[in-house]
């Protein structure tokens, strides 16, 4: 932690603020320093303070859409860079050169809190039209044990707010309250443990006073889970497993003779959502392991490419929808469920949506668990025909089958050693985030375009090694990757608009009411109309966008904040689809726009 | 097939002084400085090991393996000679992922008789660095004397390697094995 002095009256400021806030009637019960303090009726009800970004996805539902329109189709063309700040965190550690960013800021009351791709937490005032760092908090990851064990890159997606603390993870495992005013750690509790395979890259969800935390690992013989965490006695309250135990349901689905179960990956690393008026949390689950010989592995492998639905009290499973049965393709559904309720004939549909690593998109009924509908929103598949009209599943998808094949001909197998996949394994659509405009009730999925050249590596038990790749052979990239915004009209489940981009979407969308704002890796952050996805503005960072965008006020004035510095999984393993993006810096910064 | 990673300038820079200390300087060959106490010779193959991103796919026990990069090879297991190495580190490995790291490789120096033109599609990725002949040849000695043929990765080689408080090496622990004992019974490294 290090400390910066000199804010006493930005703060005073803060807190007049704060003062007149609570007079204001939003919390007049509470004491007058309760304003700055985060809890769930503030985490429930995000809409009645628009100028402030609380949540990782914005608000539970994962909608990432700001009401906000200071900033409109009318002026984005005069969106100006408001101030900049250089971060820390592009070490390199393990098998990694350098971090990247990916994070989402969170903003309140005209402070920001922005982690780096080692988890360096930074909390910077923005009052004043610039930003001034009030704090840095280092964790001391440890970064060769982490960095040897993360597949996708040395990142950090942010922090949660909860009372005075800000809640973050490390890549080491751990997860961290820090003071909010002082910077001092509060407490550290290990949740995760790198000599398993297993790291932390996501943010916490913050329910009920608990963190939630999920961990990445699935190329490394994780069996993965979700764990929550009482943010007042520090104790754990429960932690579900992603692979049901021995005798357990759905441990039917794990037919080998391999014990393939205890490291079958289902890793949850990326944050999911929470539906308050069920106490249900909607998590996405990741690949089996190993990745690519899925005749490893007979059976469906539950509950990996999957939606969650967990009891938040208990952690108990409530339903779950599977997306890509026996996955031969590393094909995570580990991305967010974004909740949304749209009209129906016999009253609102309550829905989860879910863009899938696969290149289908999904709404499940939330209460069920039941498929609505799904559509590819990629230009080319070619494992799968298409999804049942009646399930979602894949058509070729056959319960009695031990090993799902699909469209065997492209399908990698322990007969097709070698052959061409599309989508690719990063997507489809990867971890950056969706958003969803519930006025024009569109769904914007930053899309990857991608096939790659899949070579499978037939695995023994004896293969499987503590900290050693678990991926039964790997991918290579003999084809261009691309991208493209693709909005979905969820009233109908149709594609309404698609904007193709150079380059694949690694850094996800912001929506507010008339535009979309988001990046791409060549270092552009563009805003685009919301309905007719036209481009309205662009800058250039210089360097490269893996991070989305998100919007919040200060003082009344709307800004536009993103994480800037090109890392993570594309940059490595991915970068012969992009050969242009091998001359991008890696970089740490971040840019904050306004009119 | 492997990806290769680039560098920051910061880390290639780095490279570049830490390489010129080591060999430049006869008086202080080997990296013979406060820092890294003069104990084995092949130091200085084991900073061009790390520096130059072998790690990055061999991993830092050298047995390489297949997962989301491809398949780098186990330099434990290998049977190629010093000189061989040392040609494989140069020129890199025609239709494999495995880099260059001599300058002027398939420029001025032909390799295999190759230009990049001849070369054509066969031409190896450029590695992040360039390493001058006489880092090539510290890291195949470091290759030889550390890795090669050096069986399972042990907890000594791994405190020996990284020479730090992570927790990296931990996984490699016996169950009887206590940290004090690895940090005496160096292995190979003898």
């Amino acid at each position: 932690m290090e400390r910066f002095s000199g804010h006493s009256r930005i703060f005073a400021r803060a807190r007049l603020l704060a003062v007149a806030v609570a007079a204001g009637g939003m919390m007049a019960a509470l004491p007058v320093s309760a304003a700055d303090q985060v809890n769930q009726e503030r985490l429930l009800n995000v809409d009645k303070e628009p100028g402030n970004w609380l949540h990782h996805h914005q608000n539970y539902s994962a909608h990432r859409f700001s009401s906000l329109k200071e900033v409109n189709r009318d002026n984005v063309k005069n969106l100006k860079v408001a101030w900049t700040m250089h971060l820390g965190g592009i070490e390199g550690g393990g098998i990694w050169s350098h971090g990247g960013l990916e994070g989402t800021p969170i903003a309140e009351n005209g402070f920001l809190y922005v982690t780096d791709g080692w988890g360096w937490v930074y909390k910077i005032d923005a009052h004043g039209g610039r930003g001034m760092l009030v704090w840095k908090m280092d964790p001391k990851t440890d970064r060769d044990w982490a960095g040897a064990v993360a597949c996708c890159g040395v990142d950090n997606r942010g922090v949660a707010l909860w009372g005075d603390l800000v809640i973050s993870h490390t890549l080491d495992g751990r997860l961290i309250a820090t003071n909010k005013e002082t910077g001092q750690v509060a407490w550290q509790r290990t949740v995760a443990d790198p000599d398993k395979g297993e790291v932390i890259t996501g943010a916490p969800l913050i329910v009920k006073n608990m963190a939630i935390t999920g961990v990445a690992g699935a190329e490394y013989g994780i069996r993965g889970w979700i764990a929550a965490t009482d943010l007042t006695t520090q104790k754990e309250v429960w932690r579900t497993h992603t692979i049901p135990g021995k005798g357990e349901p759905g441990s039917d689905t794990w037919k080998d003779s391999n014990n393939a179960a205890t490291a079958g990956g289902g890793s949850t690393w990326v944050t999911g959502t929470y539906d308050p008026a069920t106490d249900t949390i909607i998590w996405g689950t990741g690949n089996p392991g190993p990745d690519w010989d899925n005749a490893y592995r007979p059976g469906d492998n539950l509950y990996t490419d999957s939606s969650l639905a967990l009891d938040a009290t208990t952690g108990k499973i409530k339903w779950h929808y599977q997306h890509t049965p026996n996955d031969p393709y590393d094909y995570d559904s580990v991305a967010e469920n974004v909740l949304v309720d749209i009209p129906g004939p016999s009253g609102p549909r309550k829905l989860a949506l879910e863009a899938d690593r696969n290149g289908f998109a999904y709404a499940i009924d939330r209460t069920t668990g039941k498929f609505v509908w799904g559509l590819p929103f990629v230009k080319k598949v070619t494992w799968t025909k298409g999804l049942d009209a009646e399930t979602g599943k894949p058509i070729e998808y056959d319960p009695n089958k031990p090993v799902q094949t699909y469209i065997a001909s492209v399908t990698p197998s322990r007969t097709n050693l070698e052959t061409d996949i599309c989508p690719g394994n990063m997507g489809g659509k990867n971890w950056p985030p969706t958003a969803y405009n519930p006025d024009l009730k569109l769904w914007y999925i930053p899309v990857i375009e991608s096939c790659n050249r899949i070579k499978v590596e037939v695995m023994t038990p004896e293969k499987l090694k503590p900290r050693e790749f678990w991926t039964g052979g790997g991918p290579s990239q003999p084809f261009k990757i691309t991208g493209s915004v693709t909005a979905i009209d969820v009233t109908t489940g149709k594609i309404a608009g698609k904007m193709e981009t150079p380059f694949p979407n690694l850094g996800g969308i912001l929506a507010t009411p008339d535009l979309v704002f988001t990046g791409q890796p060549s270092g552009e952050v563009t805003a685009l109309d919301a309905k007719s996805l036209q481009k309205l503005w662009e800058f250039n960072t210089g360097g490269g966008v893996n991070a989305p965008p998100m919007t919040f006020t200060v003082d009344g004035k709307q800004y536009v904040a993103i994480l800037v510095g090109l890392g993570g999984a594309s940059d490595k393993w991915f970068i012969d689809s992009t050969p242009e993006l091998k001359k991008i810096q890696p970089g740490s910064m971040l840019y904050v726009f306004a009119l | 097939m492997m990806i290769f990673n680039r560098f920051p300038a910061a880390a290639i820079m780095l490279l570049v002084s830490v390489v010129a200390l080591n060999f430049s300087m006869p008086a202080t060959a080997y990296g013979q400085s406060a820092q890294a106490p003069p104990s084995d010779p092949t130091n200085a193959g084991k900073a061009v090991f790390s520096r130059a991103n072998c790690v990055g796919c061999h991993k830092w026990h050298g047995n390489g393996g297949g997962g989301y990069g491809g398949d780098a090879l186990s330099l434990r297991k290998t049977e190629l000679t010093r000189d061989q190495i040392i040609e494989a580190v140069g020129f890199g490995r025609a239709c494999t992922g495995m880099p260059f790291f001599m300058r002027g490789a398939y420029d001025e120096v032909k390799c295999h008789g190759m230009n990049r033109q001849d070369a054509g599609a066969q031409m190896p990725p450029e590695g992040g660095t360039f390493l001058r002949p006489k880092d090539i040849e510290a890291v195949a000695d470091y290759v030889i004397a550390h890795i090669k043929g050096a069986g399972e990765p042990t907890y000594a080689e791994c405190v020996a390697f990284f020479a730090s408080a992570s927790r990296v090496c931990d996984v490699y622990k016996t169950q009887e094995q206590k940290p004090e004992d690895a940090v005496a019974n160096t292995g190979k490294n003898q």
